[in-house]
């Protein structure tokens, strides 16, 4: 999951990006509004963490020039004025929650994977894909009520997948959402987890979870 | 610096004074002009019945002048009378002796049958006024023949006369005038005492002499004092508020502050020992923050149509608890409007909303009323929000919504939504109801009073 951290304070910022980081999210950081715009317009992102109160350009004018130029990726915006009139204004110009500062990361961090799991169209914690259940609170899989020990990396994989289960994700969008922007990318590397994930899913190779579709990417069914 | 504006009293003297001033000119003059005209018809008058009375007793003589044979007016023959009268013909002319010396000469050369006036000044500058007839006579014997009969009259008495009406209407002018005015500095003075009365008693608001303004203000100013009066309530309401938050605040802060200095002093610098009092201290701010929110423009005056913000609240809370689903309902009376603050009723409805949604299993319904009463100029607004969640026991209901009047004796993030609508509602003299709902959870009734 590639997730902005739009915030002007160094500090926060930083430490966000880190939290999150250790959550398995790849980070873009932006510390103005303007750099936080393009990365909104210009970045692969799936969900966007935007504090209002920056100087330049505010978070809202960022969230505006996102959802005009078309883009409907998530937006939760973290607001140090814990007024309905603020909150109404953010939502209003396309957010899709808030947070009151001081917060703890575990509160930012469930908002974030609640708008993850509804972007997908999920609107419970659980998601289920036929014998593969996924819980995106307790970062458990569970495999007709076995529990998978899975390693973040093969965890992330699988929940991207799974958020977007009847699509076809291609290789090229997994490296570029799972993987820091400036890590080496190799698509093979793909294939290597995709492959060890199916062995710990379906060790028996009886479910088939991950379809390939061949020069396309990976599916996972829906249902 | 700012040129000092005239007062009212004086713009109003200065624009009247004007105003009478032409008004009594045109009045003076168009009397005059009046008088002017019927006081020369008169002299022409005098002059026609002249000239006729020298017609009825003219004979031509022997010398074929023609001549009046007796002398009816005896002014006419009283030399410098005032009054004259000439015969002309072509075989010569008749004079009265009243003109002998006088220098008369008249210039209308009017044929048989006109009749011209003329102005004309004798040898000492009297102005006369003259009338000079044709006629053309034809005698019982002899050939007919024609003459200019003329008379004329000193206007001099006459223009003294009129001297002395214009003198008249001048003065009788500038003392109306003069009534008019001071009887309107006199009227300004008695209906503006109750202005001077208004400034008195705000500097004495303003030296602390007084709490609000008195009762008793002519119809014109009750509007006004009525929005002071509750402004000045309002402001005091505020005031009391910040204090009170300030010191519950500061109060409230000691005890983690004294705990992260008993845990220093024992040594003890773990994070994990500091981070509960972190917690608290952060709850405290929040919730004092958030008690401190509301009423922050201090602008209460426009009225507010209560839909809209309604409206963007309900598009808010749908998108915040889009995994619940909820079927929220807004009904707003039209027109419902209500004089508050943008902020406080995002605030006051904001608490409300949200605390319904997160307590329903589904369903929340909103409904925005005007409240009328008779004496109030400006309606009341009663705002119910109903939830089908599992409610609030009768027993909880007060403790509900004084709870976390202190931060420090409650558990942070509980319930205060409520409590703040509380006192905000407070603010504008309000009140906030918690009942039963016909949905099946909590009914929170809102009434905010009308002025």
């Amino acid at each position: 999951m590639r997730l902005l951290v739009l915030e002007d304070e160094p500090a926060l910022r930083e430490t966000l990006a880190r939290q999150f980081r250790d959550e398995g999210f790849t980070i873009d950081e932006a510390g103005d509004g303007v750099e936080g715009e393009f990365a909104g317009l210009e970045y692969p992102i799936d969900i966007a963490v935007v504090d209002l109160g920056l100087p330049g350009r505010s978070g809202l004018e960022a969230i505006r020039a996102w959802r005009k130029a078309g883009k409907n990726f998530p937006v939760l915006i973290l607001t140090a004025r814990d007024s309905w009139q603020e909150k109404v204004t953010g939502l209003d110009a396309g957010a899709d929650d808030y947070v009151t500062k001081p917060f703890r990361f575990e509160e930012v961090l469930a908002r974030v994977q609640a708008l993850l799991r509804r972007s997908g169209g999920w609107s419970q914690p659980l998601i289920q894909c036929g014998a593969v259940a996924l819980d995106t609170r307790a970062q458990e899989v569970r495999v007709a009520g076995e529990k998978v020990d899975l390693t973040a990396f093969e965890y992330r994989l699988l929940e991207y997948l799974m958020l977007r289960a009847g699509q076809v994700v291609s290789k090229a969008e997994l490296t570029e959402k799972l993987y820091e922007q400036d890590f080496e990318r190799d698509s093979n590397t793909i294939e290597v987890f995709i492959g060890r994930l199916r062995r710990k899913l379906d060790p028996e190779n009886r479910l088939q979870p991950i379809e390939t579709l061949r020069g396309r990417g990976y599916r996972v069914a829906r249902g | 610096m700012a040129r000092p504006v005239p007062s009212l009293q004086s713009r109003l003297v200065l624009t009247l004074a004007a105003v009478l001033l032409v008004a009594a000119g045109a009045a003076a003059w168009s009397l005059d002009a009046l008088y002017r005209n019927l006081g020369l018809r008169a002299q022409q008058d005098v002059l026609d019945a002249q000239v006729i009375a020298l017609i009825s007793s003219a004979e031509i003589g022997a010398d074929g002048r023609l001549v009046p044979q007796n002398l009816a007016e005896p002014r006419l023959a009283t030399p410098g009378s005032g009054l004259y009268a000439e015969i002309e013909g072509a075989s010569g002319s008749w004079r009265s002796p009243s003109a002998v010396g006088s220098g008369l000469a008249f210039i209308a050369a009017p044929k048989p049958g006109e009749r011209r006036f003329e102005h004309v000044r004798l040898s000492d500058g009297t102005r006369v006024l003259a009338l000079s007839l044709g006629v053309h006579w034809e005698p019982e014997t002899g050939a007919a023949r024609d003459y200019v009969i003329r008379a004329a009259q000193s206007l001099e008495p006459w223009y003294a006369q009129l001297l002395r009406v214009r003198a008249g209407l001048v003065t009788g002018f500038l003392l109306l005038g003069l009534l008019l005015l001071g009887g309107l500095a006199v009227a300004l003075r008695v209906s503006l005492g109750p202005l001077r009365r208004l400034e008195r008693e705000i500097s004495d608001i303003e030296a602390g002499r007084r709490e609000s303004l008195g009762s008793g203000w002519p119809r014109e100013l009750s509007g006004v004092t009525g929005n002071l009066n509750a402004l000045l309530v309002g402001e005091r309401k505020r005031l009391e508020r910040y204090r009170t938050t300030l010191g519950n605040l500061a109060h409230s802060l000691k005890t983690p502050l004294a705990a992260i200095r008993g845990l220093l002093e024992r040594g003890e610098s773990a994070p994990a020992a500091l981070e509960p009092q972190l917690d608290r201290m952060q709850a405290i701010v929040q919730h004092q923050l958030k008690r401190a929110v509301f009423g922050g423009s201090g602008a209460t005056v426009a009225d507010h149509a209560v839909l809209e913000p309604l409206e963007q609240l309900r598009a808010a809370l749908a998108k915040v608890y889009a995994d619940k689903g909820i079927r929220m309902t807004l009904a707003a009376a039209p027109g419902t409007a209500y004089p508050i603050d943008a902020g406080d009723l995002l605030e006051l409805a904001g608490n409300l909303m949200d605390n319904a949604c997160k307590y329903c299993r589904s369903a929340v319904a909103i409904r925005a009323t005007p409240w009328t009463a008779a004496e109030w100029r400006r309606p009341g607004f009663v705002l119910e929000v109903e939830d089908d969640g599992s409610g609030i026991a009768p027993a909880e209901r007060a403790r509900v919504l004084e709870r976390g009047v202190r931060a420090d004796e409650t558990v942070a993030g509980q319930g205060i939504g409520l409590s703040v609508a509380r006192e905000i509602a407070a603010a504008y003299s309000g009140t906030l109801e918690i009942g039963e709902s016909r949905l099946g959870g909590a009914r929170v009734c809102l009434r905010l009073p009308g002025r």
